[in-house]
């Protein structure tokens, strides 16, 4: 899947609704899907290049959440993983013993 | 009258110190302990074997039996013997449950392994760590013979109190070869023939168990040697250098848990160091207390030093104003303020404080041990295990969600101001209200806390034999106060202005750089803590080491014996006959006290139960050390190899510096008297 793609000059996202819109439109609940997204399966983006999108709020906005989201991406395991320390020897013994007595 | 021990240990196990088990010594103990039974009770084995051996070798009663952790206590579990193979394979199952420390059985695994277990003795740990209590002992109470215990204190108490378990004293002892003293811990019972039957018998009677065999619970022994004082009162007298101190020193390394309060210790040397060790002293509790005292203020004062109510109010106002000013130039958009993110306000990030503690309660509810029954009794571990996995799922939940936010916060951010600084647009100024208003109230509310923790009142108040500690509290007067608890040399003068209004006394107090942050909390309230005499005066001088001899003769309470060597060097006659003597004797009503004195007000008035002399006797040109003891009343007191000294010369001799002293003084005080 390809949530970041530049087409016509300009740069696009992919919305809530499978439909892409101009960067510039996208907003933070936006940007939220698009980590969801990231995190749940495999993606690729076009790549910046500034010669391709003419736009410069286009340029600007764009390359940021490219940087960004492609950092993302190749680090999720450990980001998803940085959120379940807390707790995890307690967590993983109780759910052994409350399975062994379920058995 | 038959002197058992139930409690005998001779194979090490992972329960024990490694030792190896020695029949000679296990004979000599026997022998010389004069023993009419005992039980060997190994830590969950019994080797029958071993055991056959033991009873072939001793000409006393042996029993069979195990020491067995239930429940994270002990228990002796004892048979008649009249069956040693079959108690060896129900012991042997014990084995097979218990084989690492911290493994235990239950009571009714008991029931299962040994079926009736009224045909045993069966012996809790009372009042002797690890001792049953609780649910336990509720399910074993109906089978219990006696409650083990291990001193002569706890031993007299349970006697005494009409609800506890009749109390047995065994030596609990490991029988290596290399052990230098024989155990003084048995237990007498009032029985004929000893047998099984009578040995519970006369357990199930508080009248038949005995500390002495000839004086009731009224003495004990000490020493190996048979040497036996009071549970109650000894006074220990003798002239200089015949082993007063050496004796206090052997009771001090052969028992646990006793007090000791060496000779000198109490003495005011040289005034002006003990008044500064004395204020130390006073120093050092007054800062524990107030340390305990205001431990809840110092994490509501953690919080509140975060809060930065300027800041806050100057985050509002700009994003009031940024606000206007960008709906005037709405019509003056260019491309990059046009970009939805322009104005886009960060996602707000909340602490999942409450999830993470509700979380450590439930957690706290299932791992605990101490109250463990009566938990179970009312809730399902099993259904908070599973409520504890689903809110620790929820929190990692929670984390994710506030680690994607936090990312993306960054990345706003960072095209904002990418934004901005190609634009001449106003950029409307991004403000959390929910944590501005949050912010606001929390420090409405730390200064109610501090108003009302600043009302002057005394907060603790006790009462030591006339004298009276007392804490009190009150707010600063002078920037002085707020420097002596600071122990900083900074001027308070400025935050002392403002310490009517906490929270500006707070942004005063940091704005210090030399005052550490995580001590501000004792600088918002004065905390007095004194000791005052009986007429109301913070105590001076001499009165300062009456104190402390209190203090310590009190603390004692809290050990199985007391000691105190020569009372009287510190002190003047009327203070040990109406406040020391007292509290003396108060004490050796609950456990064993030994005074060494030379002084006649305290060995002559403090109404002792028990004499002992200490005596250095040369005998064909060797020296030797004896102890002569009786009761007060005796004419003679008695070695133990059977010698006889006159008392009334002791008491003299010790105590009045000799007969003719004694009677030169009583002469000089008949001259003087006003007939």
């Amino acid at each position: 899947m390809k949530p970041l793609k530049i087409d016509n000059n300009l740069g696009y996202f992919l919305d809530g609704s499978g439909e892409f819109q101009p960067i510039d439109r996208i907003t933070k609940e936006d940007l939220l899907s698009l980590v969801d997204l990231i995190l749940k399966e495999e993606v690729e983006f076009d790549e910046y290049d500034e010669e391709k999108i003419r736009n410069q709020a286009h340029q600007i906005v764009y390359k940021s959440i490219h940087e960004k989201l492609r950092g993302l991406r190749d680090r999720k395991q450990e980001f998803i993983d940085e959120s379940e320390r807390s707790y995890l020897a307690e967590y993983e013994r109780y759910k052994d013993e409350t399975l062994q007595q379920g058995a | 009258m038959k002197k058992i021990d139930l409690h005998i240990h001779s194979i090490p196990t992972v329960s024990d110190n490694d030792f190896t088990f020695c029949m000679d010594t296990l004979k000599k103990y026997v022998k010389e302990a004069n023993l009419d039974a005992i039980a060997i009770t190994n830590h969950d084995i019994f080797d029958a074997e071993q055991f056959r051996a033991i009873n072939e070798s001793l000409p006393i009663a042996v029993f069979p039996g195990i020491e067995i952790n239930l429940d994270n206590g002990h228990i002796l579990l004892i048979s008649d013997g009249s069956n040693v193979e079959d108690f060896e394979s129900r012991c042997n199952e014990v084995s097979r449950r218990i084989l690492q420390i911290g493994d235990s059985i239950t009571v009714s695994d008991l029931e299962n392994i040994y079926g009736n277990l009224h045909n045993y003795l069966i012996i809790p740990h009372y009042d002797k760590k690890p001792s049953i209590r609780g649910q336990t002992l509720d399910e074993l109470l109906s089978f219990v013979t006696a409650g083990e215990v291990d001193s002569a204190k706890k031993f007299i108490r349970a006697i005494k109190d009409e609800t506890k378990l009749t109390p047995v004293l065994f030596s609990d002892v490991r029988v290596s070869d290399g052990l230098c003293r024989l155990p003084t811990r048995q237990t007498f019972l009032d029985c004929g023939e000893l047998s099984f039957s009578a040995i519970r018998a006369c357990l199930g009677d508080k009248g038949k168990v005995f500390l002495s065999e000839d004086e009731g619970n009224f003495l004990f022994q000490i020493f190996d040697d048979g040497q036996r004082m009071s549970t109650g009162l000894n006074v220990l007298l003798g002239d200089r250098s015949t082993g007063k101190t050496y004796t206090l020193d052997k009771i001090n390394d052969v028992y646990e848990g006793v007090k000791y309060i060496r000779q000198f210790s109490l003495v005011q040397r040289d005034e002006a160091a003990y008044e500064r060790e004395f204020k130390n002293e006073v120093q050092r509790k007054r800062s524990r207390f107030v340390d305990g005292y205001l431990s809840a203020f110092k994490a509501v004062l953690d919080d509140v030093m975060n809060v930065d109510l300027e800041g806050n109010e100057r985050d509002v106002e700009n994003y009031i104003s940024s606000l206007l000013k960008s709906a005037e130039e709405a019509d003056r958009r260019d491309a990059y303020s046009k970009v939805a993110l322009f104005d886009e306000t960060a996602f707000p990030v909340r602490d999942d404080k409450v999830l993470k503690e509700l979380i450590a309660s439930v957690r706290q509810v299932i791992e605990n041990v101490e109250y463990r029954e009566i938990i179970k009794r009312h809730v399902d571990i099993q259904s908070l295990k599973k409520l504890a996995c689903e809110l620790i799922e929820l929190l990692w939940r929670k984390a994710l969600e506030n680690k994607k936010r936090l990312f993306l916060n960054g990345l706003i951010k960072d095209i904002k101001e990418s934004l901005k600084i190609r634009t001449s647009a106003v950029q409307v100024y991004d403000v959390d209200l929910y944590r501005v208003s949050m912010e606001a109230s929390k420090a409405k509310r730390f200064s109610d806390i501090v108003n009302s923790l600043q009302k002057e009142s005394v907060i603790f108040e006790e009462s030591v034999q006339g004298f009276r500690v007392l804490a009190s509290k009150a707010p600063f007067s002078k920037a002085g106060e707020i420097k002596s608890a600071s122990g900083v040399k900074t001027s308070f003068k400025d935050a002392l202005e403002e310490y009517r209004d906490p929270y500006r006394y707070l942004q005063a107090l940091m704005s210090d750089d030399s005052l550490v942050r995580s001590e501000l909390y004792r600088l918002f309230v004065k905390i007095e803590y004194k000791i005052l005499n009986r007429d109301g005066f913070e105590v001076s001088g001499g009165e300062r080491s009456e104190f402390r001899l209190l203090q310590e003769i009190k603390d004692a309470q809290n050990y199985d014996v007391l000691l105190i060597d020569e009372p009287e060097s510190s002190f003047d006659n009327m203070f040990l006959k109406s406040n020391v003597n007292q509290v003396i004797r108060e004490i050796s009503e609950s456990m064993p006290v030994v005074v060494v004195t030379h002084n006649s007000t305290v060995g002559a008035s403090v109404g002792a139960d028990y004499l002992l002399y200490a005596s250095k006797e040369l005998e064909n040109g060797k020296v030797s050390y004896r102890i002569y003891s009786g009761h007060p009343t005796d004419k003679t007191l008695k070695s133990i190899d059977g010698r006889s000294i006159k008392s009334h010369e002791i008491m003299l001799n010790s105590l009045e510096a000799g007969r003719e002293a004694y009677e030169g003084r009583r002469r000089g005080y008949e001259a003087i008297e006003d007939r």
